[in-house]
């Protein structure tokens, strides 16, 4: 296990062919070593802070690495005990492979704080029993969150066991191999789940800001009537086939089990446009997606929602649009930190940024239709087995980015509306999702009917 | 009788979803101090955060001669310069500054009023909105009654939608002059549309100390007199009066920090549970502390309070005038930067419990809280020599800064021996939160547009705290007792230690 390359913390102890005893020993040595060094001579030492374990399974070293990034700088805020997991391959006899970065925060008011990230490389048999492997080092009495990156093995055994222990299970539906088999996956879990388990999913925080931009339209006393003059949706998403329409399918699924609307039917329309019919009360709404193609979103992001019907006589239309205008800038691709150099010197760096290149040629600009090929799948049906290098791209952390909104109320003129978009990087959307303690009844209601929709596709 | 809206079942489960109609807010004063530092940058991070409705506009009214576009400039670098969240988003204050309006307002003149409304109207127009409007009185008390009448004739206080009125304390000078503008205010909006801001209760803190009083089973059984030995309250300054000379020497601390923030305190820490979190509620059973706490009279007042002003000293490592060399302070002022009381709740919950309250200027540091100090074990199991280094159990509820509470108790020193030593639990909000809390003027401001007075103080709140300090400022103006000297730096004058030393007790040091 590499020691070294390791953003921000400090490596305070590793260890190879170890087991979690081990751990647990190293980690109390780190902490009373810690809370002593931060007495003074006169006073009994600080009290351990911690709010919550934060477990990450990471199915690659560049997942493993952005896990620890992204729970480092949230550790920096909320003290926290963060557990990194990696499935290596089996080695007969050896154990686990272990290390523990440590960072002290001194905030200007209040004590100083240790975070703790703990990054455990496991093979063979005891990976599939996370809950036994790491039940030893959970903090008692604060939350445990399991935030999944790529695919969790949806219906397997070994996720329910991991489950066991965990308050919550944090994932990123956008980030699904096959999003369409394992979004149902994830809908299924609701039932089969243990009662007290939160289920959190990145792509619905990603929705808030639409969420919220569709609610306030209806806000107001004298438009709550609208509600139930709803005739037509729209939604446009980037990218093509249903594996790219769950955002969609989410975000219909809330308006549909808030406003109680029943699916009817769901067919193909002319110009590749999906249409979904929805029973409401003795009205149909219906709902159609379209796929558009937006270079500056990545594929199955949302571009527009039009909400269009009229009630009393009045009509109204709202359109919610993605960025309209101007492009996104491009972050820095996460395929370059991906690349070591090889030596420090010219040559070294030549060689890592030709390999660089090579991965945004081949693997990134031309991904789609590469893994098209190569799997003969469908558009957007499935996503390559380890998004190594496009995990990052999918996500673009441009925090300029904003929602404009067009208010068409009967004959009065259309009303402009300007919003940001929140920063949409792993640390904000985490946050964000985790503040809430992971358990939405409204993102459960929603995905409940988004999969039934999705099943219609 | 007020319909009850159905919520809207797109908002469910929008956590901090609080989304306003869309407004019309009309700020009087609005180049002035308050409007800059806070009032705008609020609004702008209320944009920020998406909680302003489609449509929603503000119309600065100010004595100035400006045009929609200066006063933009001004809001913007207004805002640059105070906002809590930086750097500032371009596109959203663009935005924002876009919905800016500025009408030039002689709040004498009802001409200028009826070009306002005017002016609200085509807003009305334009921004789909129904007549909905809250005037924001951001400008000296003496001129709210002035704006409410002129509001009136030129009548904006009527017609479709909602008619808000927002004022700043001080909420009059004394219990009459309180009256008064209640009465005028009354004549032109509903009581339920007055909104009385004491930013302190916008404050996440503050209204903590509800959560955590109601919110858990352990600390609610043991919050009375059967436990609780005093209360003590403790805001404390290390700025002087800054350029509020002229205001702040017709005030002094009495009235600038005790009759509103430092009762609002009392009445939080002292409340019976209310029903709900609701508006009425809450604030009937603040008006019933208020109403419980024993009237200080006569040799009282002698007793029970102590008035200080500063003097030359030291603050923070640096030498400060004292109040009298302050710019527009009468060179013979006999105003006072430091107040403390004993005060004393009749009712079941808190009778024989006093309650320490102290406010003062150019103290050593600025802080705010709330120390619960417990009784002693009834018993002292260890022996006295054991339990020596012992205090009293304490909770300490922290407003600011450090905002957090600590629990204070005894715990076995490791020792062949057996030796008990005070250790402290402690709990803070800035790391155990995974969210930012909004500044508290984000927070009223959005109430307010909402239509939820829970945080704002109500008219009979006013009268009751008034009815409370009155009797202490007229003994106070006969100089009983007298008024003392402390050095800038210190924790306030002598008789301020002396008032807890008459009852075995000394001021907790924050």
């Amino acid at each position: 296990m590499s020691t070294t390359v390791r953003p921000g913390t400090e490596t305070a102890w590793h260890g190879e062919d170890v087991t979690i005893r081990e751990v647990l020993d190293a980690l109390e040595a780190i902490r009373a070593r810690f809370a002593c060094s931060e007495a003074g001579d006169d006073e009994h030492v600080h009290p351990r802070n911690c709010v919550m374990t934060l477990i990450s399974v990471t199915p690659s070293e560049a997942d493993e690495l952005s896990a620890e990034q992204t729970t480092l700088l949230i550790g920096r805020e909320h003290p926290a005990q963060a557990i990194v997991i990696r499935e290596e391959a089996p080695v007969r006899g050896h154990k686990l492979d272990a290390r523990i970065g440590t960072e002290v925060q001194r905030p200007q008011m209040g004590c100083p704080t240790e975070c703790e990230i703990i990054t455990i490389h496991v093979g063979g048999q005891a990976a599939d029993h996370l809950a036994e492997l790491l039940d030893p080092l959970l903090v008692s009495g604060v939350p445990t969150y399991l935030w999944w990156l790529g695919t969790p093995p949806f219906g397997k055994k070994e996720l329910l066991d991991a489950l066991r222990i965990c308050d919550g299970l944090v994932v990123d539906s956008a980030r699904f191999e096959e999003p369409h088999r394992s979004f149902h996956g994830l809908s299924r879990l609701l039932k089969v789940a243990h009662h007290r388990l939160g289920l959190a999913d990145m792509q619905w925080s990603r929705l808030r800001p639409w969420r919220e931009t569709i609610a306030q339209f209806f806000t107001p006393a004298d438009r709550r009537k609208f509600l139930s003059g709803i005739a037509e949706v729209g939604v446009d998403y980037a990218g093509e086939g249903r594996g790219n329409r769950i955002a969609a399918a989410l975000v219909t699924g809330w308006m549909a089990a808030a406003l109680g609307w029943k699916l009817k039917r769901a067919a193909a329309g002319p110009g590749g446009v999906v249409v979904a019919h929805y029973e409401a009360g003795a009205r149909s709404v219906e709902v159609a997606f379209r796929s558009v193609q937006k270079d500056h979103l990545a594929p199955g992001e949302l571009s527009a929602i039009r909400i269009a019907g009229a009630s009393q006589g009045t009509t109204f239309r709202l359109t919610v649009q993605h960025d309209p205008e101007r492009r996104a800038a491009q972050a820095e691709p996460a395929y370059r930190t991906l690349h070591p150099t090889e030596g420090e010197d010219d040559a070294g760096f030549e060689l890592a940024e030709r390999r660089a290149e090579w991965h945004r040629d081949v693997l990134h600009e031309n991904i789609e239709s590469l893994h098209h090929t190569a799997t003969g799948d469908p558009p957007g049906e499935s996503r390559p087995k380890r998004p190594v290098v496009l995990s990052r791209d999918r996500r673009r952390p441009d925090s300029q980015r904003v929602l404009l909104t067009m208010i068409e109320i009967g004959e009065g003129a259309p009303l402009r509306h300007v919003q940001q978009l929140d920063r949409e990087d792993e640390v904000a959307l985490l946050l964000d999702l985790l503040s809430t303690g992971t358990h939405d009844e409204v993102f459960n209601r929603s995905l409940a009917e988004a999969s039934a929709l999705v099943d219609r596709f | 009788m007020k319909v009850q809206e159905a919520p809207n079942p797109l908002a469910e489960g929008l956590h901090d979803y609080r989304v306003a109609d869309p407004a019309v807010m009309v700020i009087f004063g609005a180049t002035g101090d308050l409007s800059g530092r806070k009032l705008l940058p609020a609004l702008y991070n209320l944009a920020k955060q998406r909680s302003l409705p489609a449509g929603f506009a503000v119309v600065g009214a100010a004595m100035n001669e400006l045009t929609d576009q200066a006063f933009r400039q001004l809001a913007g670098q207004k805002i640059h310069q105070y906002s809590r969240t930086q750097p500032i988003d371009d596109r959203v204050l663009a935005a924002f500054l876009d919905q800016l309006f500025y009408v030039k307002v002689d709040f004498s003149k009802l001409d200028d009023f009826r070009a306002l409304a005017q002016r609200v109207r085509e807003l009305d127009n334009t921004n789909h909105i129904p007549g909905n409007r809250i005037f924001y009185c951001a400008t000296p008390p003496p001129t709210y009654q002035t704006i409410a009448v002129q509001l009136q004739a030129a009548g904006l206080n009527t017609g479709e939608g909602f008619h808000r009125v927002v004022v700043e304390k001080p909420f009059g000078y004394d219990l009459k002059s309180a009256r008064d503008l209640t009465q005028t205010l009354q004549k032109v909006f509903a009581e339920d549309s007055v909104f009385r801001i004491d930013h302190y209760l916008g404050k996440e803190t503050v209204q903590n100390i509800l959560a955590f009083r109601f919110a858990n089973s352990i600390f609610e059984p043991v919050w009375n007199t059967n436990l609780i030995d005093s209360v003590q309250i403790t805001v404390a300054e290390d700025i002087g009066i800054e350029n509020r000379g002229a205001y702040y020497d017709h005030a002094g601390a009495m009235r600038d920090i005790i009759q509103n923030h430092g009762l609002q305190l009392v009445t939080l820490t002292a409340m019976e549970p209310p029903l709900a979190f609701e508006a009425n509620a809450v604030r009937d059973e603040k008006v019933k502390v208020l109403r419980a706490i024993r009237p200080l009279l006569g040799e009282d007042i002698e007793q029970s309070t102590v008035r200080g002003q500063y003097v030359r000293g030291w603050v923070l490592g640096e030498q400060v005038p004292g109040y009298r060399e302050e710019k527009n302070v009468a060179p013979d002022s006999q105003t006072e930067t430091f107040a403390a009381l004993r005060l004393f709740i009749d009712n079941w919950r808190w009778a024989g419990v006093p309650f320490y309250i102290r406010a003062g200027k150019r103290l050593p540091k600025r802080v705010t809280e709330i120390r619960i100090q417990f009784k002693r074990p009834p018993h002292l199991t260890f022996g006295r020599d054991a339990m020596k280094e012992v205090d009293p159990n304490a909770i300490t509820l922290r407003i600011q800064p450090e905002e957090g509470i600590s629990l204070k108790f005894g715990a076995k020193v490791p020792s062949a021996g057996l030796r008990i030593r005070s250790v402290t639990m402690d709990f803070q909000y800035q790391t155990s939160f995974l969210v930012e809390a909004p500044e508290a003027y984000e927070r009223l401001l959005l109430d307010c547009m909402i239509g939820d007075p829970t945080l704002f103080t109500r008219a009979d709140e006013v009268e009751a705290a008034w009815q409370l300090i009155d009797p202490i400022e007229e003994s106070w103006r006969n100089s009983r007792p007298p008024l003392e000297t402390y050095p800038a730096g210190t924790w306030g004058p002598p008789s301020a230690a002396k008032l807890l030393q008459a009852d075995g007790r000394e001021w907790h040091r924050p």
